[in-house]
């Protein structure tokens, strides 16, 4: 096939049509800061889908869970030697994504002939000082985005940008806290969920609005199934490690 | 590319292949992982050098002790590091915190202790981090073990030896039961239970006695005494270490260095502040009441 560019590319972008159409459906995780920290969300139906990295470093993602758990276990294992060997303070998420991560997405994306890894992938790293944090997205090809204040991944870049624009809408009101960071990242999350529920050529169209209480009817539906899961990088979390899930009853208190 | 910025580990295997197969094999054991990065648990004493090996003055005697005290653990140790005849340091840190709810107490070697409460602190983090649970409380004690064990042939040369005290806080425990836990290691890694007090070090002889004197006798049972309590014992305890043991320091007023004093209880670990530890110590000295 190498000596068949034209057949080649034909077979990428056949991967690429097969990937989206898999992804499309994922539940979206939004990822914003706040003031004392930054936060992802999701709504996952069992499967937990938020995960701590390292001690500065949380990771969710969307795709197939056998390729978010061996990638997973990638940048941990990776992170863990590497923060062992030197100190904590020398792990950073850019090398991890760019290095570690990126590479190994793009070689088996790539690598027709091999499995793909059908995944999205979602990082936050909270700075050592502020105004240092960072979200980065990892798309199945190993392109790399960063993001210092908010991020989002879905099952298609329509649903992404629509989530996006909801997003950048809000983004004027600059100091959250954890609740309105919350309900900004839920709500954001819903329009993603109502994207992904529409046709393509649907999410194609400017009319991405839906109010709030289609919002939150949708939230409870999906609540029914599952259930809403926020994994935060605190400031003030005592110890180097600053990972923690919400519990149950702060997430049933910001609502 | 995948060197890792370690100049030494650049002929080294790419981690990335290491930590794919990883995935599948480690199940969540940070110390195989670091085996698979090549990383040197042992050091390699050459033989040659073995019979020297007595010569060698290497940094270590002590004291440190743990007392289950009524929210907890307090665990607290002197801080003189010396080596042969000298006082090397006089502000070595002896009590490390592990992670939210244990501490390690070392005495003998500080090199192997520190890499080894480092280890330790490390494999708990990887532990929660791949297996997306805490490490149990026996998976700890036995993670301890299994350092140990791996450190035997230095301690049996007689120059990397570590004699630890690990408290911790047992979160299983009921709301107002005491979850506070004592374990103390032999050097092949056995861990036994301290239900009362632990204390290792050289100048634990001389206040093991008095521990088992209060814990049977005294006024206050320990596990009954307050933080206020608990803490002019132990300082006390200390102070009569180091007027028998030259490798204990006890309170240096002309400096202000005192013993580290943490508390292991419900809400994690605690390092006592040097103010409290200063109005305490003079409150248990025996003229304070003039």
């Amino acid at each position: 096939m190498r000596d068949e560019p034209y057949r080649w590319i034909e077979a990428i972008q056949d991967r690429r049509d097969y990937i989206e159409d898999e992804l499309r459906l994922g539940s979206p995780v939004v990822g914003v800061t706040y003031d004392e920290g930054m936060m992802l969300l999701t709504v996952s139906k069992g499967q937990r889908k938020i995960f701590e990295v390292h001690d500065r470093i949380a990771l969710s993602a969307i795709g197939h869970p056998a390729d978010i758990e061996r990638l997973r276990m990638l940048v941990t294992d990776t992170a863990s030697v590497q923060g062992f060997q030197n100190a904590t303070e020398d792990i950073n998420l850019h090398r991890l994504t760019n290095y570690t991560l990126a590479p190994a997405f793009k070689q088996a994306f790539e690598a027709i002939v091999g499995e793909a890894y059908i995944i999205k992938m979602l990082l936050a790293e909270l700075g050592s000082t502020s105004g240092k944090d960072q979200f980065t997205g990892i798309n199945f090809d190993g392109i790399v985005r960063t993001d210092p204040s908010f991020a989002v991944i879905g099952g298609t870049e329509s649903i992404e940008t629509g989530m996006q624009k909801y997003l950048t809408a809000a983004k004027t009101d600059t100091d959250r806290n954890l609740t309105t960071a919350f309900r900004l990242a839920l709500e954001t999350w819903a329009i993603g969920k109502e994207l992904s529920s529409r046709e393509p050529e649907e999410t194609e169209s400017e009319e991405t609005q839906i109010d709030t209480t289609q919002m939150y009817k949708l939230i409870d539906t999906a609540r029914e199934e599952g259930e809403i899961e926020v994994g935060v990088l605190e400031t003030a979390q005592q110890g180097t490690s600053k990972f923690r899930l919400l519990t149950s009853e702060e997430i049933e208190e910001a609502l | 590319m995948h060197d890792k910025g370690d100049f030494l580990n650049l002929r080294g295997a790419g981690h990335q292949e290491l930590a794919l197969q990883g995935a599948i094999n480690h199940k969540g054991d940070f110390l195989n992982l670091l085996k698979h990065a090549n990383y040197p648990l042992k050091i390699e004493v050459p033989p040659e050098t073995l019979r020297h090996g007595a010569d060698i003055e290497i940094a270590h005697s002590t004291t440190v002790v743990a007392v289950l005290y009524r929210d907890g653990v307090m665990i607290a140790g002197d801080r003189r590091a010396t080596a042969g005849t000298s006082v090397i340091y006089d502000r070595a840190e002896k009590v490390l915190q592990i992670d939210r709810h244990s501490a390690l107490a070392i005495s003998g070697s500080p090199a192997i202790a520190y890499e080894i409460a480092r280890i330790l602190e490390h494999s708990f983090q990887y532990f929660r981090r791949s297996q997306l649970q805490e490490l149990s409380l026996e998976g700890k004690l036995r993670m301890l073990s299994r350092l140990i064990r791996e450190n035997l042939s230095m301690a049996l040369q007689g120059i990397g030896g570590v004699i630890p005290i690990f408290a911790l806080y047992d979160l299983n425990a009921s709301e107002d039961g005491n979850g506070g836990k004592i374990f103390f290691y032999d050097a092949l890694g056995a861990h036994f239970e301290n239900v009362d007090f632990a204390t290792t070090g050289s100048g634990s002889i001389w206040i093991r006695g008095v521990l088992r004197y209060l814990s049977r006798f005294g006024e206050t049972a320990l596990h009954e005494m307050d933080q206020r309590q608990a803490a002019m014992t132990i300082l006390r305890l200390l102070d009569i270490a180091s007027e028998y043991d030259a490798a204990t320091s006890g309170y240096n007023a002309k400096v202000e260095i005192f013993p580290t004093v943490k508390t292991v209880t419900r809400i994690g670990v605690n390092t006592l502040s040097d103010d409290d530890l200063a109005a305490w110590y003079a409150e248990a000295q025996p003229n304070a009441e003039e």
